[in-house]
Order: structure tokens, then sequence, then C-alpha cells
């Protein structure tokens, strides 16, 4: 065999090296067709009245509908509720969150590197490996009405609050909790373009009697924003996928009116509803939202930046 | 770099009182991540009198072990533990395993259909069949209430296939030829020669599924009616959030003990939430590397 393929000349490329890399992919491929290909076939119960134990591969004794259930849900009692919800809480978070790891990371910029720096990188990124449950746990006994918060307003003088029954204040303790989960790691994308800088243009900065705040608006700040501008756009994409899995820990009966998004609602009543037919639906219905968002966006980072998903 | 890094700070040494201000900020943003942390710990082994009263607030008062003492008893909890343990195991190797595997063949120029292949694993990434048609794949299949239900859907990551095949595309072409060379088949490269030079990368998908798995829920809440085959999230999530299971009836023997009964829900709530957040907290520190790696990675357009 050695004798056969000469040293430096490429080796020929057979039919049996592309059978032996599909079998080598063949898990992969298979396992999507199953898991993902098949539930994306399993949409057209959306279009019938789906109703379980029937046969949903088979095209057999299927009673179409139509859009019935689409227009059901856009006439529903909930619908505006639901896209209000589910917008209001994404724009919260980024209108209230989105700068706050970008002034985080600065910050950290002008830190010397030592203990501290790290304690307190270290320290922020903590929140965002806490499952869920754990937060959502800690902030319903905060807030419960003999909860910490309470105990503080009272401690000031204040009457307790039912923070947790009271449906103005769920936006508010849903966006609190999700940018303190989440700035500190936002900020490692910022921190990184920051460290590519080259230290010499703070050095000149600085000969031309730039301060340090200076400094930082004119040298560390451009640095990342081409960072900022994609974070951005990509942000306003999923301006209607609020975070579900999340909310559906926190929020109670009594808060639906603030707290209640599409995909809470797609789980109460589509999944444990058994209203399968309804929430395939909905759920089609904000995943074409969601990819027409995410298209937008992707195509103007495309035209103002160079950064594009595909 | 380190060197690179510590420089502008050099330079840019300022006034002290903007030091002061900024380390002041910067001390108070650390406190007000691991406060409540803090105190859910201190909480947790004050005693139940203070606690009761709401007197805990910077350090702990009194010390009282008694609420650990009832969960580590607590054989649901085990339990859970141990499922968690089987679900991160075992999902966090075939995570591994499909996305060497569906990272390989992307690497070799010269498949016939790349295109194609690339463009069916990036749908899914995009677009899904969503919950309700997932949830009736799984009762079809019969893996519903089944450990597997929360093991096989989740076993593929494409995310993980593309930091797989970027890793892999930086591996010399000379190392593939000379196996070539040798007669070896592109399955024993893989294995024999791929797969040890790419621990690094390896690593730091391994570090994020057992993260993942290990925090996550929610299938477990769709797909395991079960309680027996629930991982701890599942149990914390009845425990501190649906207030399914009161811990204060955890063992017949202790419910008239009078020090269980002194305890309140919410102290066995804190113990409960520490003793299962430790490993994480615990560990994370010196993964975090890996973390910052994949984050980084992922972030760089392909």
């Amino acid at each position: 065999m050695r004798a056969i393929s000469q040293p430096g000349k490429r080796r020929s490329f057979h039919i049996r090296d592309n059978v032996q890399l599909y079998l080598i992919m063949l898990p992969v491929l298979v396992h999507l067709f199953i898991f993902s290909y098949i539930p994306m076939y399993g949409i057209v119960i959306a279009f019938q009245d789906y109703y379980p134990g029937k046969p949903f591969l088979s095209f057999a004794d299927t009673n179409w509908v139509g859009l019935k259930h689409f227009i059901n849900f856009f006439n529903g009692p909930y619908f505006g509720r639901l896209i209000r919800n589910t917008f209001l809480l994404s724009f919260y978070y980024l209108v209230f969150g989105f700068w706050v790891p970008i002034i985080f990371s600065l910050l950290l910029n002008e830190l010397k590197n030592g203990v501290f720096k790290k304690f307190v990188q270290t320290a922020s990124y903590l929140p965002h490996f806490i499952s869920n449950v754990v937060v959502a746990g800690m902030v319903l006994s905060f807030i419960n009405v003999d909860g910490i918060i309470n105990v503080i307003i009272q401690m000031f003088g204040g009457t307790p609050i039912a923070l947790n029954t009271e449906p103005a204040y769920f936006p508010a303790i849903y966006t609190i909790t999700s940018i303190w989960k989440s700035f500190g790691w936002s900020s490692i994308l910022y921190l990184a373009a920051m460290s590519s800088v080259d230290p010499n243009l703070y050095e000149a900065a600085k000969m031309d009697g730039a301060n340090r705040f200076k400094q930082m608006l004119h040298i560390s700040l451009p640095s990342i924003r081409p960072t900022i501008f994609i974070l951005l756009i990509f942000a306003i994409g999923s301006l209607l996928s609020a975070n579900s899995e999340f909310i559906l820990l926190i929020y109670n009966p009594m808060v639906y009116e603030t707290a209640d998004v599409i995909g809470t609602y797609l789980y109460r009543d589509g999944l444990l509803g058994g209203n399968f037919s309804m929430g395939t639906a909905v759920g089609l219905f904000i995943s074409l939202i969601n990819f027409t968002l995410l298209y937008i966006a992707n195509t103007l980072s495309r035209k103002f930046s160079d950064y594009a998903l595909w | 770099m380190a060197s690179i890094r510590r420089n502008p700070n050099k330079i840019r040494e300022g006034s002290i009182v903007v030091d002061i201000i900024l380390y002041t900020i910067a001390f108070i943003i650390c406190l007000i991540t691991l406060y409540p942390f803090y105190f859910v710990i201190i909480m947790s082994i004050s005693s139940p009198q203070e606690v009761a009263a709401m007197n805990v607030f910077w350090y702990p008062k009194g010390f009282n072990l008694g609420s650990y003492e009832l969960i580590v008893k607590d054989v649901k909890m085990w339990w859970a533990y141990s499922n968690t343990l089987i679900y991160v195991s075992a999902g966090t190797l075939l995570n591994c395993l499909m996305a060497v595997l569906g990272a390989y063949p992307l690497t070799v120029r010269n498949l016939k259909g790349r295109k194609w292949v690339v463009a069916y694993l990036l749908i899914p990434m995009y677009f899904g069949g969503g919950l309700i048609p997932s949830y009736l794949l799984v009762n079809k299949l019969g893996l519903y209430n089944t450990m597997f239900a929360v093991i096989i859907p989740g076993m593929v990551s494409i995310w993980n296939i593309i930091l797989v095949r970027t890793f892999f595309t930086t591996i010399p072409d000379g190392l593939k030829e000379s196996a070539f060379i040798d007669g070896a088949s592109h399955l024993q490269l893989l294995f024999k020669i791929i797969i040890p030079i790419s621990k690094p990368i390896l690593a730091v998908i391994a570090i994020y599924s057992i993260v993942g798995i290990w925090n996550s829920w929610f299938d477990a809440l769709v797909y395991l009616p079960n309680e027996k085959l629930h991982p701890l999230q599942m149990y914390l999530y009845r425990v501190v959030v649906q207030q399914s299971v009161d811990l204060k009836m955890l063992s017949l023997d202790d419910a008239k003990n009078a020090v269980a009964n002194m305890l309140s829900n919410i102290q066995l709530k804190y113990a409960i939430i520490v003793f299962t957040t430790l490993p994480v907290i615990f560990t994370y520190p010196f993964f975090q590397k890996y973390f910052i790696k994949g984050a980084l990675l992922g972030s760089l357009k392909e």
C-alpha cells in the first residue's frame, strides 16, 4: 500500500471515502431527521383538528380546518394581552438591560489587573451559571409578603407590598432579575474586544493631553462599537421572544395580566390543556414572527457591519 | 497577552479619587451580585428563631444546621441527585460524541453534497416544530415518562458541531495525509488521531453540557410525570416554586421532633437551595476559562 500512494501526491478521493464519511455522520443526520424535521412536519396539525391518539404523520383520516386555530387565537380574549406582554417584557429588558454590560465592561477596563478585578469578574459571571429554578426560588422568597424586601420596606417605615400578587410589579421583577442574571456574562464579548486595543493608542492619547475619561470615550468605547452594534441588532431581532421558561417559574395566576406571554400560554393552554392543534398554531405563529425579525436583523447587520449569521 | 492587557492600565494611572470611585462602584456591583447568595446561605445556618423574626441580614445569627440535617435525610432529594448524575453523564458523553461525528465529515473538502448537509444542519437552528409537535413525537416514540425523554432529544447540538468543526479545521492537513498514507480509514483517523488532540474543544463542550443539563428542568416538567425520574432541578421546582413538597414532613419520625417544627419553611428552602447549588458555585471558578473560551469561539463567524 505504501508503495502505491506516492508521498506528496494528493490521495485520490473515492466513493468509498464518501460512504465512510456519511456513515460517520449518520447518527447525527438520523437524529436531526427524527427530532427536528419530523416535528417540523408535525406542524400540519395546526391546520387540523388533532386529538391525541390520532396519527399526525399520515394524511389519512384528517379533518383539515384551514386557519381556524389561527383565527380563533387572533380573536381570542387573550391575544392582545399575550402580544403586549411578550413584547413589553423583552422591550424593558432591552431598554434597561442592554447598556448595563457595556458600562460594566468599561468600568472593568479601568480597574487594575489583579485579584480584585478577577474577583469582580468571577462574581458577576456567577448568576449566569445558577439554574433558573434556583434564581426563581430566591426571587419568590425575597418578594414574598414576609420576604426580605418587605422587611426592608418596613424598616424604613413603609407598609408591606404584595409584590408577588400585584400585576403592576411583575415587569420590574422580571426585568431586574434578568439583568442581574445576565449582565456579567454579557460583558465578556465587550471585554474581549477592548483587550485587543493597542496600548500605544492610550499612550499617544495621553501625550495629546487626553484624560482618563476622554481616553475611555475615544479609545475604549470605539473599540467595542461594532460589538455593541451587532448585539443591539440581534437584541431588536428577539423582541418577541421573552424568556418564557423563566416566567413560567416566577409568575402566578394573579399576575397573568402583565406576566402571561405567548410561550407560557402555549405551555398552559396548549400542552396542559390538551389543545394541541391550537398550541401548534400559536407556536408556528410566534416562530414565524421571530424568524422574520431575525431575518430583518441579519439583513441590517450584513448591511451596516460585516457580520451576519448567514 | 498578559503584558498587553496590563499595559494600558499602567499608562492610564490617573487621579486617585477617580480610582476610589471606580473601585467603590465595582465593589457595590459585587455586593449586588453576591448578596442574594450570601443572604440565602446565612439564613440557612442561623438559628430558627432569628430566621422567623427576619433578623438576619449581614452575618449568621446563632448557628443551627437543623435544616441540613433534615435535608440529608430526604430520600427523594438523593434520588433526584442520582438521576441528575445519570442525565449529566449520559447527556455529556452523547453530546461530545455527536458533535465529533457531525463535525469531522464537514471538514473534508471533497465531501459530496457538503453544501446540502450544511443546510440540513443549519435549518433546525433557526426553525423548529415547537413544543407540541415535539411532545407528541416523544409520546409516539414511547419515550414519554422514561429517562430517554430528557437524554435523547437533546443529544445533538448544532452549536457544538460548529464549534468542533472550527477547531478541526485548524488541525494541519499533513497530519491527516500521513495517516491516510499509513492506510487509515476516516473513522480510525478521527478516533485515533483527531479526537486525542481535540481535548481543548471537547472540554469546552463537555463543560457547557454539564452545566446545561445540571440546570435544565423544563424537559423534565414536560416529559416526566413520574417523580422518581425527576432530576434535581425538578425536585427543587417542586419544593421552592410549586411548594408541593412539605419539607417538614420529610420523615415521619422527625415530624414530632421539636427542632423540626421550629424550623421555618423558608429556612428549609434556603438550605436545599444551598445544598443543590454549592457544587456549581465551587466548581465554576475552575471551569470559568473554558466557559469564556466557548463564549468567544461561538461569537466568531465560522
